[in-house]
């Protein structure tokens, strides 16, 4: 089930275009990692969705509401980070929570608790949000944005400031999210912070979609990255194609499939240079989209 | 909607600087009652001549020129007036009104007659007067007043003559002495000293300034008639009844800061701190939050006011004490030369009304501000300024007569003219000011309206 859908959106501020022709899509039990280099339009393009900012052009649909048409009962089931987690300083983290649950009907006071348990915050959640670390901050940012039970979880960087142990807490929580039927989007300029539990990822970068692909896709590429250690890599230099990489005098790095590493093996095996050794690593999920992305760096 | 407005107080209730502002209140107010209770020892006597100097101005004189000797004796007789007010304090207006001329003469006929003899009978009447003042025997006098009364013929009586025989018959049923620290007596005098003027200029064409001099006599002839006649001690402002009158100019700029420091910062701090992207993803149209935060300032405005003046009655009530609340405010108006009789709080609660138009139109223009520029400081710097220009643009506006400013809202929002029972300065009804000033604020809520919904949350 669709639960949210940007269609062709594009945002323009003054005459600088900041997105073109955006386009994804988050289902039900999905976590969409969503990934750009800084300056790439990820933030304006969570600012679009929660209609923090005006489309320029396009649509964006949750639940099925048009959020220009709609815009109540689109917002209705959506918890949300941008950017920071800001929250009233001069209030308690509990109060915090106490005024956003007010905005809500049908809430019960009840659900506070459960949301800050989720969170792991219980122990500090009557100080005031001034005294909190940035990751404590974060934490309460998250329980905010679960409050009032949304069904499209949007976070901008919410692993900004939290511990090894917090990242892992985080992961946890998104994936029995998704469990339970909730499609949740996760901003990042780092992949490999989320690849081990995204089940899509959108690359962006310049305000465009470079690549939209399953988590299963990609696993489907049987590329890996091999290292080669020759005597001297002047011999060898006319078979390497531009993608390959030097890496020193005696070590280059290429990216192929199994077929194709074999048959440069034998090139290389007819050439003067001495092979020492040829060691195969898995590509990291960054590294196959910037294989599929067409080499483009996206950090 | 009533959730939104109920979070808007309990973010502002929740804020430092609402609760620093009412403690400086608090010390504002207990200064300005302290000050209202020693207005006496403020008040600067009119710069008296010294004995000495009249002694020294004396011992310069030649007395063999004529004029000199007439200063002389003058000088002589004040010196003498001086040394007994400083003997009787509490005679000053009986040494003045009965020793006094008692003094003159005896010195005129010891120095200039030369004739002693006459001048001793004068000093035994003298020390008689002083002897009934230091004995207090007020009484002498006032009887001594009625019988000079009684005894003017029939051809030389007047309304006044009555009337001064009616103020001393009052004196004596009411046993009022001469003293003034007693707001009978003063009451009684002033009556007395202004009779006559009052008088004259009531039974001729006035110029002008005599006909303002005319409004002012007939606005005291008739306070002090109330006074009198309720032995109510109206022209007291030492009191707390006299702070309260006086709330909207003694505390008017604080009623301005609270409403600005809100409307100011009640929409741009949400910028400021980035908490209004958590407000915009609310399910609520823009409008919706934007109305909130417009009531919820609407709402605490008089709440604010009232609290105020809730602290103004306690802690001026703890230092002037609460008895004069029972004692009403006359306003006089001038167009029916009547007296308006008005219960302190009614009064008060009048005058803050009549006011509100100035700070509902700085607060919106407050609000405006801060919701286009997202800047407190920005919002609440401009209003200000915008305030102090329209002080000096109205006055301006006054002092030249002015046309091209008729449609400046300064010129409208201060609607207390109504309640003082005086004309509009510049000749605008009521009901034409109230326009202009309906069109300022829908205009200004327009444009705030229009502008908050367009606008993009930038990054913070
Ligand atoms: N108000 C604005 N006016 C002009 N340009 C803007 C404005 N806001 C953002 N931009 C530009 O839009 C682009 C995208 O910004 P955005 O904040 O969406 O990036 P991001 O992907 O979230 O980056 P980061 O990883 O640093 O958070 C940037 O080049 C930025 O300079
Ligand atoms: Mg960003």
């Amino acid at each position: 089930m669709s639960i949210l859908k940007v269609e062709n959106l594009s945002k323009k501020i003054g005459k600088k275009e900041i997105l073109r022709d955006v386009n994804f899509e988050v289902n039900a039990g999905d976590i969409l990692a969503f990934i750009g280099p800084n300056g790439a339009g990820k933030t304006t393009t969570i600012k679009c969705i929660l209609g923090l900012q005006k489309l320029t052009s396009g649509k964006i649909t949750i639940n099925g509401y048009d959020i220009k048409k709609d815009f109540v009962k689109a917002i209705l089931k959506v918890g949300s980070i941008v950017e920071a987690p800001e929250a009233y300083m001069y209030l308690s983290g509990y109060d915090n929570l106490l005024l956003d649950k007010n905005y809500y009907k049908n809430i019960k006071e009840e659900e506070i608790m459960r949301v800050v348990k989720l969170v792991g915050l219980e122990n500090r959640i009557y100080d005031k949000v001034s005294k909190y670390s940035l990751g404590m901050r974060q934490r309460l940012g998250i329980a905010r944005s679960l409050l009032n039970n949304p069904n499209l979880l949007i976070l901008d960087e919410p692993t900004n400031g939290l511990d090894p142990e917090g990242i892992k807490d985080l992961r946890e929580l998104m994936i029995k999210l998704a469990h339970d039927g909730i499609g949740i989007v996760i901003s990042s300029h780092n992949l490999s912070e989320l690849e081990n539990f995204c089940n899509k990822v959108c690359i962006i970068s310049q305000g465009r979609v470079l690549s939209l692909k399953s988590i299963d896709d990609l696993k489907k590429i049987d590329q890996a990255k091999y290292l080669v250690r020759v005597d001297d890599v002047k011999k060898i230099k006319k078979y390497l194609t531009k993608e390959d990489k030097i890496v020193n005098d005696t070590l280059i790095e290429v990216i192929k499939d199994e077929q194709e590493i074999a048959s440069f093996i034998k090139e290389l095996a007819v050439t003067d240079a001495l092979i020492y050794e040829v060691k195969r690593e898995d590509l990291t999920l960054e590294e196959a989209f910037i294989n599929i992305a067409g080499g483009k760096k996206i950090d | 909607m009533t959730n939104l407005i109920k979070s808007e107080m309990k973010k502002i209730f929740h804020k430092k600087s609402f609760y620093i502002v009412t403690i400086i209140f608090v010390l504002y107010a207990i200064l300005t009652n302290v000050i209202y209770k020693s207005i006496d020892d403020f008040s600067i006597n009119d710069p008296e001549v010294t004995i000495e100097e009249l002694e020294k101005e004396n011992s310069r004189l030649d007395l063999n020129v004529k004029e000199n000797l007439d200063k002389y004796v003058t000088n002589l007789s004040n010196i003498e007036i001086k040394k007994m007010e400083d003997t009787y304090k509490n005679g000053e207006y009986l040494i003045n009104k009965y020793v006094f001329p008692l003094v003159y003469q005896a010195n005129l006929l010891e120095y200039m007659e030369k004739d002693l003899e006459e001048s001793n009978i004068v000093r035994t009447k003298i020390d008689e007067y002083l002897n009934k003042i230091k004995d207090n025997d007020w009484k002498y006098f006032a009887s001594m007043r009625m019988s000079e009364l009684k005894n003017i013929s029939n051809e030389d009586k007047d309304e006044k003559t009555d009337i001064y025989i009616k103020l001393t018959e009052y004196r004596i049923k009411n046993n009022i002495p001469y003293d003034e620290d007693n707001y009978l007596n003063n009451a009684l005098i002033d009556v007395e000293n202004n009779l006559s003027e009052y008088y004259n200029l009531k039974n001729k064409k006035t110029s002008k300034e005599e006909q303002e001099r005319l409004d002012y006599l007939k606005e005291e002839m008739l306070v002090n008639k109330y006074i009198l006649e309720h032995q109510k001690d109206i022209k007291n402002n030492e009191s707390l009844k006299g702070v309260l009158s006086n709330f909207a100019s003694e505390f008017g700029l604080f009623i301005l800061i609270y409403v600005i420091m809100l409307s100011g910062s009640i929409v741009s701090e949400e910028y400021n701190k980035g908490t209004i992207k958590n407000l915009l993803t609310k399910p609520f149209k823009r409008r919706t939050i934007l109305t909130s935060k417009l009531l919820t300032v609407l709402i605490l405005m008089p709440i604010i006011i009232l609290i105020m003046v809730l602290i103004e009655i306690i802690v001026g009530g703890l230092i002037l004490g609460f008895d004069s609340l029972n004692i009403p405010i006359l306003i006089y108006n001038s167009s029916t030369s009547l007296l308006e009789v008005y219960n302190v709080f009614k009064y008060l609660i009048l005058s803050l009304i009549s006011n509100i138009p100035i700070y509902l139109v700085l607060g919106i223009i407050c609000f405006m501000l801060s919701t286009i520029t997202a800047s407190t400081s920005a919002a609440i710097t401009i209003t200000f300024l915008f305030y102090l220009m329209s002080n000096v643009i109205s006055n301006l506006a006054l002092v030249y007569n002015l046309k091209i400013f008729k449609y400046f809202v300064a010129l409208h929002w201060d609607f207390s003219y109504l309640l003082e029972s005086t004309p509009n300065p510049y000749h605008f009804t009521p009901s034409f000011s109230l326009i202009i000033i309906g069109i300022y604020l829908i205009v200004i809520l327009a444009l705030t309206y229009i502008f908050f919904d367009k606008k993009d949350v930038k990054n913070i």
